[in-house]
């Protein structure tokens, strides 16, 4: 199992939330919900930056996720000393990355506010909410070890 | 055309019923009916009352949520209700069990900018939303029967109920308020925050969860403390509403660039509104998906007409395409 905030970890995360989330997690929700996100994801083309505050005193570490076109094009890891750009910055505690990988509803981390978004718009960040939502799910699912 | 149930045309009060809706006890409420409620929000749209008014309004209009009987509700919840009106009311009410909630955690930072007659009165609001928390805290407790120590612990047994129709609205205030917390005289992040939390969450959603919940309860004869208790919420609701659309007129008053705000937040809510992951069977409570597509937009309309918020094509073709999501339906 690949250490939370690390390369090898980005990269699963990369390619899991490119594939989007697996055909039981679709089964179990309404097909036009889905088609709402294919809707979104197929212009999307903004970047996420998730971070968490404190890695275990390693300071604030981010995993940036870049999307063109509605496929996730890149993933990388900010360290504490990295320079940090990306259309919309997200922070959560150590306590909150654990509670997703244990598999809490991220539409409640979001609903209240446990991962925050530090930069961007948010008016526009929630056009896409959605998809945020179900990718923040498949992340969740990425087998991950916790420091 | 006969409109619908859901979009009953705003009739002229009778002296009457105002007054009876506005001094009606929380024993007496029983008697009133919803409709009137929501006319009662309408009535004083074109000219809204002062925020001082709305502060004397409350203290005449406050009442107590533990005065309220669940007994018979519990009754009809186990034996007169099928599954499928249980299944349908649970996820529609969800909703709000968790949105007064969040509107009692998200409120204080808007009550820290604007004036101290606006200051004053939304003290009075925050407290309307802690006693609604209250008020389904106790619905869920006593008559659903969720398991729970604690006010959390009851939220927490029923939010595998809310819908995104839910999460999106009110994750949105949620980052506003963040948003606002920075600067909370920064009028045009008010105005967004506004947009969202008096004229949709407040204005649409939860009028609309009134109307579809307390018309089955009145129809059916069922959940008399839930009747009581919401009826009473939706008349807290009516000063709500009418602090906020007071407040967003009065913005864009001041100046009308912040208009553009109003818009660019309703684009945001329209665009995520079809969007919901499960279907909800709001036939079990009587009502079809078109009634409350109807319910919706009228609700929204009748705010944006009466307070003079006109709006560019694009946004009259997303409301003309309201979806009745409103809980999967």
């Amino acid at each position: 199992m690949t250490g939370l905030f690390t390369s090898e970890w980005a990269e699963q995360v990369r390619a899991a939330v490119d594939q989007g989330p697996a055909e039981d997690v679709r089964a179990g929700k309404l097909p036009s919900y889905w088609q709402w996100i294919e809707n979104v994801r197929a212009v999307y083309s903004s970047s996420w930056a998730l971070g968490v505050r404190d890695l275990a005193g390693a300071g604030p570490h981010y995993l940036r996720l870049g999307w063109k076109d509605g496929i996730c094009a890149e993933a990388s890891i900010t360290g504490p000393d990295d320079p940090l750009q990306a259309t919309y910055v997200l922070a959560a505690d150590l306590a909150t990355w654990r509670d997703l990988l244990g598999g809490e509803d991220p539409g409640r981390i979001v609903m209240y506010r446990r991962l925050r978004l530090e930069e961007g718009d948010v008016v526009r960040f929630f056009r896409g909410i959605y998809f945020f939502v179900e990718s923040i799910a498949v992340i969740g699912r990425v087998p991950a070890r916790l420091p | 055309m006969f409109p619908g149930k859901g979009v009953r045309p705003m009739a002229e009060m009778s002296r009457e019923k105002i007054a009876a809706v506005e001094e009606s006890a929380l024993d007496q409420i029983h008697d009133i009916d919803i409709d009137d409620v929501i006319d009662y929000v309408h009535k004083d749209l074109k000219r809204l009352p002062g925020y001082m008014d709305l502060y004397r309004r409350y203290l005449r209009q406050r009442w107590d949520v533990y005065d309220l009987d669940f007994a018979q509700d519990a009754r009809d919840w186990t034996e007169r209700m099928t599954q499928e009106e249980r299944d349908a009311f649970v996820a529609i009410s969800s909703g709000f069990h968790h949105g007064e909630r969040q509107v009692e955690v998200e409120l204080p930072v808007f009550m820290l900018g604007g004036s101290e007659e606006s200051r004053i009165y939304m003290s009075s609001q925050i407290e309307d939303e802690a006693r609604h928390t209250v008020f389904f805290d106790r619905f869920y407790r006593e008559v659903v029967g969720l398991p729970g120590e604690s006010v959390q612990e009851v939220l927490d047994a029923s939010f595998e109920h809310v819908s995104e129709t839910f999460v999106g609205p009110f994750g949105l205030l949620a980052y506003q308020a963040d948003e606002l917390r920075a600067d909370p005289d920064d009028l045009a992040a008010r105005v967004r925050y506004g947009t969202t939390y008096f004229l949709w969450i407040e204005g649409v959603l939860a009028l609309s969860v009134m109307k579809i919940t307390l018309s089955y309860c009145r129809d059916r004869g069922f959940l008399p403390g839930y009747y009581a208790g919401f009826t009473a919420t939706c008349r807290d609701e009516a000063r709500h509403v009418q602090f906020g659309m007071r407040f967003l007129r009065e913005a864009v008053q001041s100046d009308p660039r912040l208009l553009s705000q109003i818009h660019e937040t309703l684009r945001t809510i329209l665009a995520i509104n079809g969007a919901t992951s499960r279907r909800v069977m709001l036939e079990a409570l009587g009502w079809s998906a078109e009634e409350v597509r109807r319910l919706m937009i009228r609700q929204l309309t009748m705010k944006l007409t009466d307070v003079g918020i006109g709006l560019p094509p694009d946004l009259q073709r997303m409301i003309a395409g309201i979806q009745p999501e409103l809980a999967g339906g």
